[in-house]
């Protein structure tokens, strides 16, 4: 059955938290926003450009793979108490599987004897347009998301959408705003933009650090949006961190590429974007425009690109760049056939005289890739073993030499909008 | 006088495929002369490509774009290009530029001292 809800009074702003800003992020950031305080959504983010070749390698091994799965252990935790709250859940973590995570949430729900309508977003997978490429998917924006919501979902799961639209579709959902609405819509785009790499909002990884208060973990942030588009970022009571204007800007000025922050749904003007303090971890975002998106839509598209392996040298001492020049010829002669790629990067000098046998030593680091794992993998660990007698006095490694690991090449790709066929379905 | 950009500028820095960006802005929460705006200025002027591959010498033969957002007290730089064929890929030092913007804070440079 479909359970309609009530639609938040104009009055009062929705409160979307984030509890995920990548892939590996805090396990117990969804536990902490649903216990914190009173919530409308909570949303993650678990898609990096490079998660998308990590998802996209997992599916090789197991065509049902293809999803974050830490999210299913979030839920397995969480979902009893969402849904007891009417804390509605939103996450790209479907990667390139949402419709399987969809089924396998249902399972979950299933199996803790709860009814929960679990909704999916696919249409993202534009692999057919980039032949050659191991994924390819469009970035979307916030209508799959927003139309799954208003089928009463309460747990949404997208493949690659944009990590604003996180925000958008619920706001979307909650105000139904028209898609030429671009300025409450850029309004939304900015506070998803600041929420979406959570704890970043609130002062992680930020230059002011020493002034933050750092006794307890760095909160996650919640945006109250409100029916112009207008929100103040804050977070839950008691946590760490901060949110001030500093910590916000820090957030707005990251990973932008120009004055215009292009989204499926709204092309944002990031010099319209006015913040103010607004009480303490209170920053409100308001002022934004935002005019006609583009026509098309960006891809991440990944592919496979080769292997590569690394070994670290330890040189202390006397005749450093010596030391370093002869094991790079005697490592080098033993490369047959030679890595496509060989390089060699020295961390720095040490100085003389120095204190400490730490101070006295640096780091020379071999990275090789190439086309085939035989040519980087045990080939070139193997060489810098066997030198460990045989060369420079006093030589170490910093890790015992590995196999190597193939890696992908990311790149932005286009398609028309025409081509994507976004669809909503439910688990 | 010869001083750390850090002393009233912040950073932060990523990747997006090859390309490193980063933004530095006037940090608000150490206004007590009311210097702000006269540092937000300098700043503004003070960033250019040709300035910012003095300050990260390995940017020198990569385009480099500036964009100046004055409303939010700071630029955001675009260095196409710094991080190879992208994270995966990179050999960089850093390969998803996290320290970029802190080692920049860290360079110095000749600051106007009634900013200081």
């Amino acid at each position: 059955m479909v359970e309609q809800r009530a639609p938040a009074s104009a009055a009062k702003p929705i409160r979307v938290a984030n509890c995920s800003g990548f892939y590996g992020d805090r396990l117990s950031a969804m536990r902490e926003m649903l216990d914190g305080g009173s919530l409308d959504y909570v949303t993650g983010d678990y898609l990096a450009e490079l998660t998308m070749l990590i998802l996209g390698r997992d599916r090789l091994k197991d065509p049902a793979l293809g999803y974050a799965r830490t999210f299913l252990t979030q839920l397995e935790d969480c979902l009893v108490d969402a849904l007891e709250r009417r804390v509605r859940i939103v996450s790209n973590a479907g990667g390139l599987n949402p419709m399987g995570l969809a089924a396998r949430i249902a399972e979950v729900a299933r199996r803790l004897g709860l009814s929960a309508r679990i909704a999916y977003v696919t249409g993202d997978d534009v692999v057919a347009h980039f032949p050659d490429a191991l994924t390819a998917n469009a970035y979307l924006g916030a209508a799959g998301i927003a139309s799954a919501l208003g089928q009463g979902a309460d747990v949404v799961v997208t493949g690659r959408v944009t990590d604003a639209s996180l925000l958008v579709g619920p706001a979307v959902a909650t105000y139904g705003w028209q898609a030429s609405q671009y300025d409450a819509l850029a309004g939304a785009v900015v506070a998803g933009h600041v929420i979406e790499c959570g704890a970043q909002a609130c002062g992680g990884n930020f230059s002011g650090f020493a002034d933050l208060p750092r006794s307890r973990p760095i909160g996650f942030p919640i945006a109250e949006v409100a029916e112009d588009g207008s929100s103040v970022i804050t977070k839950h009571e008691g946590t760490g961190g901060a949110v001030t204007v500093d910590t916000v800007t820090a957030q707005l000025l990251y990973e932008i590429q120009g004055p215009t922050y292009l989204n499926p749904d709204v092309a944002v003007d990031l010099t319209s974007v006015r913040l103010t303090q607004d009480g303490p971890d209170r920053v409100r975002i308001h002022g934004v425009r935002g005019s006609e998106p583009p026509q098309r839509l960006k891809v991440s598209v990944n592919r496979l690109g080769g292997h590569r392996n690394s070994v670290e040298f330890v040189l202390t001492g006397l005749d450093v760049a010596r030391k370093a020049a002869w094991v790079r010829e005697q490592l080098e002669a033993l490369l047959d056939p030679r890595p496509a790629l060989v390089e060699w990067t020295l961390d720095r000098l040490p100085g003389p005289d120095a204190e400490t046998e730490e101070a006295a030593s640096c780091r020379l680091r071999l990275t090789v890739q190439d086309p085939s794992a035989e040519v980087v993998g045990r080939q070139v660990s193997s060489a810098a073993v066997e030198l460990a007698l045989a060369s420079y006095p006093g030589l170490s490694l910093t890790a015992p030499p590995g196999r190597g690991a193939p890696f992908g090449v990311y790149e932005a790709g286009w398609v028309d909008r025409a081509d994507v066929g976004e669809e909503v379905g439910f688990g | 006088m010869r001083v750390p950009l850090g002393t009233f500028v912040h950073a932060r820095s990523g990747d997006k495929g090859g390309d490193a960006n980063v933004g530095l802005w006037v940090r608000h929460d150490d206004d007590q002369g009311g210097q702000r705006e006269e540092r937000v200025a300098w700043l503004l002027r003070f960033v250019t490509p040709e300035t910012f591959r003095l300050l990260c010498p390995e940017a020198a033969d990569l385009e480099v774009e500036v964009h100046p957002l004055a409303n939010l007290g700071g630029v955001n730089v675009v260095v196409h290009g710094l991080l190879g064929l992208g994270v995966a890929a990179s050999t960089r030092f850093d390969p998803q530029a996290k320290g970029l913007g802190e080692w920049l804070r860290s360079r110095l440079l000749e600051i106007p001292d009634e900013l200081l």
